[in-house]
């Protein structure tokens, strides 16, 4: 079988879970036979695969993120013509003899359409997230609504990255449930190393990951226990919750640490006691997998995807400060409860391979090829 | 042949309160600020509806169309008893009627269905066995013979201090781990102490407890001809057949027919010439054990692996149970009945059951017991609670 995969991100150039799960995802496929190309945008880093039957290839150039808005100030207001720009390019592109095409997202699903359309093969799509959960649900734009509607009622197959995203595909875009697979999310795990007294929040500091929450939640940790909160990563957001900080009178407490290499990501999550994911909309949340694969006891978002999928975590309502400031401080007092959490957690990543992703995956591309 | 013995167990606990660690010190009655009483009140309404008074109403009817010969034996903790006189004195009443009959007999146990028998030294143990003796004696006007700890744990020191109490039998479960290749349908004696052993004979008892309402157990449907007849081929002395009461519509639910199967089953049982119904103390006085049992380590008729390891199978489960312990050597020097009272009815075995982390089948058990989502959960409310306890005791 033999596979035109449209990505957009691929390690180490990646902001998203979308990158990490195409990683994870086409290498396996490879381990199973599956040859694939992968188009993606050309980079500043360079990309390679070990794999033989997996071939990466770049295609242009862009400056989109899959999680950008278009009111961007790099793009300049280009940000719509620069999405349709691409598309057409990977059109073009994209030859060759091919069993399906398989896109991930909105930005690639005009381009997966047209491509099925043109060479008269089956589509699947995968949706890592909705125009409403990186809205954080509060003004959802159209304009990204009507592309993933399009894209969604042209695919022969939908893989949702959990149930709560399958519910929003049927429920919000009016899809026949019958044609969407939930495949959950993998991780490769990352290894323990000494654990230092930080609380950690990690991911783009936008509306939909809840940061403030995190804040609000430090607030009240730190009126009973002396810890360090460390928040990772960029966005929007990061001004307002610097300010934020300091009016709490908690930023001697808290780190911002700015956007960090994936090497440093990797050792945050080995040195921290607790990671927090308060998102407001998680389609999955696979940095809760990294996390726990590191020995650090997680708390997420109820509604997050990962928490449908994974026993060994800690649960709340994003909004519910006061119970996350109750979990923060029972991990970091009770031992006993830290320990049990991290060593179930850490068991129960084996089951979560991507591996078991790709054969899942390889069904439902025998279902349409 | 065999002697059906059958017998139930009754029990509610005291559920807790969510409190969190912003609670700890800044609650000044503990009783009302642990225990979630509407909770509680609606749980115990809705079970005495579905199980209590239906069953205890079947079974009264039973003994009487048998004619006494139909004969059970039950055990109600003291939390259940305090339930009962609290939300729905009728409830009790109907145990008395029960009791009335002359075919039911009682069984003692701790008075919390805690897990004082597995503290270091016996004395609280003692104690709860006392005060549940005294509550029996209150509402029954009787002093049972047969022992049965908390989920039947049991080990060679509890058994000596039974026959120091001065009881005649003591329950517990029929697991290969002490009998080997030996029937659990006997009395057996403790190798250290002069008592009758009743053993549960866990594969037909858990025939209906558990697998009643499996579809693809083939056994299914279990029906009451073909239990008595499994009943009639066994060897031995003595079927003991013990169970939750609430198997009866509540874990079973009317609609598995799990009433049907008990109104028809004495009267199939009697069908057999070779089968009869005897209570714990006839089954004591009736036979005499075969054999000896020497358990070092306790075990109980809990989860697959038959020991202690449902309450304290994990590191958040030790750590809850030493604090138990450590409060208790400060609450019981203070004279303060309140918080002794408290301090006990937070023993309730269930309360660290809730914190297993057992996985798979068992774990699935648990998580239908438990008002938690998870062990993890009911661990950080426990134990929030006991930090303000010992608070509370320093």
């Amino acid at each position: 079988m033999k596979v035109a995969m449209l990505g957009w991100e691929y390690p180490p150039f990646k902001v998203g879970g979308l990158g990490t799960h195409c990683y994870g995802l086409t290498r396996s496929l490879a381990d199973k036979n599956v040859s694939v190309d992968f188009y993606m945008p050309k980079t500043k880093h360079s990309i390679g695969s070990d794999r033989e039957n997996l071939i990466i290839k770049e295609v242009g150039e862009t400056e989109i993120f899959p999680y950008d808005r278009p009111d961007v100030k790099e793009l300049a207001g280009r940000f719509f013509e620069s999405v349709y720009y691409y598309n057409d390019l990977l059109v073009q592109k994209v030859s060759g003899k091919y069993d399906l095409i398989h896109c991930h997202d909105w930005l690639t699903m005009k381009a997966g359409v047209a491509l099925k359309e043109k060479m008269g093969i089956p589509l699947v799509l995968t949706v890592h997230s909705t125009e409403y959960d990186r809205s954080g649900w509060l003004n959802p734009n159209d304009w990204f609504i009507n592309i993933e509607k399009e894209g969604m009622e042209k695919a022969d197959k939908i893989i949702a990255v959990s149930h709560f995203t399958k519910r929003v595909i049927v429920d919000k875009y009016g899809i026949n449930p019958d044609k969407i697979s939930v495949i959950h999310n993998a991780v490769y795990p990352l290894g323990e190393s000494g654990k230092k007294n930080i609380v950690l929040f990690l991911g783009r500091l936008t509306i939909q990951k809840g940061p403030e929450f995190f804040l609000k939640a430090a607030k009240k940790v730190l009126d009973y226990e002396d810890t360090r909160f460390v928040v990772a990563g960029i966005g929007n957001m990061l001004p307002r919750l610097i300010d934020q900080a300091i009016d709490m009178g908690i930023s001697n407490k808290v780190i911002f640490t700015g956007k960090l290499t994936e090497d440093e990501v990797k050792h945050i999550y080995q040195i921290s006691s607790v990671y927090v994911m308060p998102s407001v909309s998680e389609p999955f949340g696979i940095t809760a997998l990294e996390a726990i694969s590191a020995g650090t006891p997680t708390i997420v978002s109820k509604t997050a995807g990962v928490s449908e999928a994974f026993r060994n975590c800690l649960r709340v309502d994003f909004w519910d400060t006061d119970e996350l400031a109750n979990k923060i401080i029972s991990l970091l007092r009770y031992d006993p409860l830290r320990n049990t959490l991290a060593e179930h957690g850490k068991r129960e990543i084996d089951l979560f391979t991507w591996d078991r992703v790709a054969e899942k995956t390889l069904e439902v591309y025998h279902e349409v090829a | 042949m065999p002697s059906v013995c059958f017998y139930f167990e009754v029990h509610q606990p005291m559920r807790l309160n969510r409190f969190s660690v912003f609670n700890i010190g800044n609650v000044s009655d503990p009783l009302p600020s642990y225990f979630n009483s509407n909770l509680n009140k609606q749980i115990f309404e809705k079970v005495a509806k579905k199980c209590y008074l239906p069953t205890n109403k079947l079974l009264l009817d039973l003994i009487n169309e048998f004619d006494g010969k139909f004969r059970i034996s039950f055990s109600l903790t003291g939390t259940f008893v305090e339930y009962c006189e609290r939300f729905l004195p009728s409830v009790l009443d109907s145990f008395r009627d029960l009791f009335k009959t002359g075919a039911v007999d009682l069984i003692e146990e701790t008075y919390f269905h805690s897990l004082s028998s597995l503290f270091d030294d016996l004395d609280e143990f003692t104690d709860q066995v006392k005060m549940h003796k005294n509550m029996i004696n209150r509402i029954f006007d009787y002093k049972p013979q047969v022992f049965r700890n908390t989920e039947a744990i049991y080990d060679n020191r509890i058994a000596k201090k039974i026959e120091e109490m001065g009881y005649k039998g003591i329950i517990t479960e029929g697991t290969e781990k002490i009998l080997g290749w030996r029937s659990p349908n006997f009395l057996y004696k403790p190798a250290n102490a002069n008592l009758k052993v009743l053993l549960r004979n866990y594969s037909l008892s858990d025939d209906v407890g558990f697998r009643f309402s499996v579809r693809h157990w083939p056994g299914h449907p279990l029906t009451a001809d073909k239990y008595a007849q499994w009943m009639a081929h066994c060897e031995g002395d003595l079927v003991n057949l013990f169970l939750d009461y609430e198997t009866f519509g509540e874990h079973q639910w009317t609609e598995t027919g799990i009433f049907d199967f008990l109104r028809h089953l004495p009267g199939e049982v009697m069908k057999h010439k070779n089968l009869d119904f005897v209570t714990v103390s006839e089954a004591i006085n009736k036979f005499e054990p075969v054999g000896e049992i020497d358990v070092p380590w306790a075990i109980s008729w809990a989860d697959a692996d038959r020991d202690v390891s449902t309450w304290l199978g994990n590191d958040m489960q030790i750590a809850c149970f030493n604090e138990i312990k450590d409060i208790g050597r400060k609450v019981k020097k203070m004279k303060n009945k309140g918080l002794l009272y408290v301090w006990r009815l937070l023993q309730t075995s269930d309360h660290l059951y809730y914190v297993s982390t057992k996985g798979l089948g068992d774990g699935d058990v648990h998580a239908y017991f438990s008002p938690y989502d998870l062990p993890y959960e009911g661990f950080i409310n426990y134990m929030n609670i006991l930090q303000d306890l010992k608070q509370k005791v320093m």
